[in-house]
């Protein structure tokens, strides 16, 4: 048993107020990339009716997309636990999380079919065929409450911390309006998970070990969520889609959660953990990508059984949408 | 012999600043939750009114009023309540505003349209019935096309 007074109490996230009420109905148009770019820079808000350049209309539609079908993915992971969580309280939890990563989805499929890339119908479509992409940590297997707990803890931090670093100097408004809600829900997942790991790390020394367990098969996909190293030249940030590199926000969340998880009396499965004795920063060892790149072609441990249970959950509810196809008709 | 009105009064001016478990920037007072402070010869109880019986996040907030209640001096009891049955018609002005104008997300007026927090445009499209929350309907405005989150104004299985 770890000494538990060092562990932090969980803080409420709290997010600078920024009004996101930036619509102003004005439609603009820009003669050039400079121009835009020019705007970008000096914080201008994109908006739909806006005559947006074919390159910055495609490189936010995929991001959406991709942040789209990790809600998605992950509401269905969250949904395998509805039946198995302990006690009719985490059931409730299980569920409105449940709702609330499916909403999510719903919100930012929206806005992306809106951009006329693809209609919400193709980017269903392009994931249950295995086409398209989602979040790294969706694709490997929860085997256990703990891995639950691990997942509620660890990966919706990691998610949580590139979400509010997008919003924070999103360009595009529709989306940098969802993340707002995004965020506010997200926070409470959050507390939720940091509960939970309180709880097994006040447990019985079997407990204990089993949360160990479970920080050891997660620790890895949570950091390699923020993926490698951002390109010098990536247009996500230069077009303020993304604010901040993937190096930093991954260095930001291993120096919070290296310290919660040793204060909580756990270990973190790196052997090249150190502190460093000049900054006192953590420093971990050097990641290798190569098994990152092949989760993401949805080649990692569990992601043929993840699509596949996507696949069986869209078509066993067909009926559902058949319903209310049929019952808005006879309304109309 | 009872507890000084004093007492009730800082007790009730620590937990109205409790805020959502969600929402950071509404209070449990602005949202309409907070019913009442009671107090009896030996004790205070806060009353607060669920948005839904089935909340997963009330024993949150109940640990988020009993700490306030106590960083303020006092140890209070926290009663749901059953009546009256929170609406949202409980919800203020200023947490209206907040909503509309941080979050997108509007209250179903109970007499004309909904309009659009974002363009004023009243001819919405329903999207679906139930959203992030079961209180909550998706709509979307085709005028600035943006999704509006309409918070129903009836109770659910009420159409």
């Amino acid at each position: 048993m770890g000494n538990l007074k060092r562990l932090p109490r969980p803080k409420k996230i709290r997010i600078t107020p920024t009004n996101v009420r930036l619509y102003n109905g004005v439609v603009r148009n820009w003669p050039n990339m400079d121009e835009f770019e020019k705007f970008l820079n000096e914080g201008g808000i994109v908006e739909p009716n806006d005559d947006i350049p074919e390159g910055y209309r495609n490189a936010v539609f995929s991001f959406i997309e991709m942040h789209a079908n990790s809600e998605y993915m992950g509401g269905l992971t969250e949904r395998d636990w509805i039946p198995k969580a302990p006690g009719l309280h985490r059931k409730m939890t299980a569920l409105a999380k449940s709702q609330d990563e499916i909403g999510h989805a719903h919100l930012l499929y929206m806005v992306a079919a809106d951009l006329g890339v693809k209609t919400r119908e193709e980017m269903i479509t392009d994931l249950l065929e295995g086409r398209t992409h989602f979040h790294n940590v969706f694709h490997y297997r929860v085997h256990s409450w703990t891995d639950q707990i691990a997942v509620a803890y660890l990966v919706d931090a990691a998610a949580l911390a590139s979400q509010q670093a997008v919003f924070k100097n999103c360009s595009y408004g529709p989306y940098k309006r969802i993340l707002r809600r995004v965020i506010a829900e997200e926070g409470f997942h959050m507390r939720n998970g940091e509960e939970m790991l309180l709880l097994m790390a006040r447990g019985t020394d079997v407990q204990h070990q089993m949360m160990q367990e479970s920080i050891d098969r997660w620790w890895l996909p949570s950091i390699q969520l923020f993926g490698p190293d951002s390109r010098p030249d990536d247009e996500l940030l230069r077009w303020h889609i993304k604010s901040e590199r993937n190096e930093d926000l991954r260095d930001r969340y291993i120096q919070k959660f290296v310290p919660q998880l040793l204060g909580g009396g756990f270990t973190i499965p790196d052997p090249g953990l150190r502190q460093d004795s000049e900054d006192g920063k953590w420093k971990i060892s050097e990641i290798d990508w190569q098994p990152l790149k092949k989760i993401m072609r949805n080649g990692g441990p569990d992601s043929a059984r993840r699509i596949s249970d996507a696949r069986r959950a869209w078509y066993d509810a067909e009926w559902v949408r058949v319903a209310l196809d049929a019952a808005a008709k006879a309304d109309a | 012999m009872r507890i000084a009105d004093t007492a009730i009064n800082v007790v009730r001016a620590a937990v109205s600043s409790v805020t959502d478990p969600e929402y950071a920037d509404l209070t449990i007072q602005q949202l309409g939750i907070l019913e009442d402070v009671v107090a009896d010869s030996i004790s205070i109880r806060v009353d607060l009114v669920p948005t839904i019986l089935g909340c997963p996040a009330l024993d949150v907030i109940e640990k988020d009023v009993v700490a306030a209640a106590r960083a303020s001096g006092y140890d209070v009891t926290v009663r749901f309540c059953m009546s009256p049955i929170w609406t949202p018609d409980r919800i203020s002005e200023d947490a209206r505003q907040i909503l509309a104008e941080e979050y997108v997300v509007t209250i179903r007026p109970r007499e004309g349209p909904t309009k659009c927090p974002l363009c004023g445009n009243t001819a919405l499209q329903p999207r679906s019935d139930v959203g992030g929350t079961a209180c909550r309907s998706v709509e979307w405005c085709p005028d600035c096309r943006n999704p509006v989150e309409v918070v129903r104004s009836r109770q659910m299985g009420e159409r």
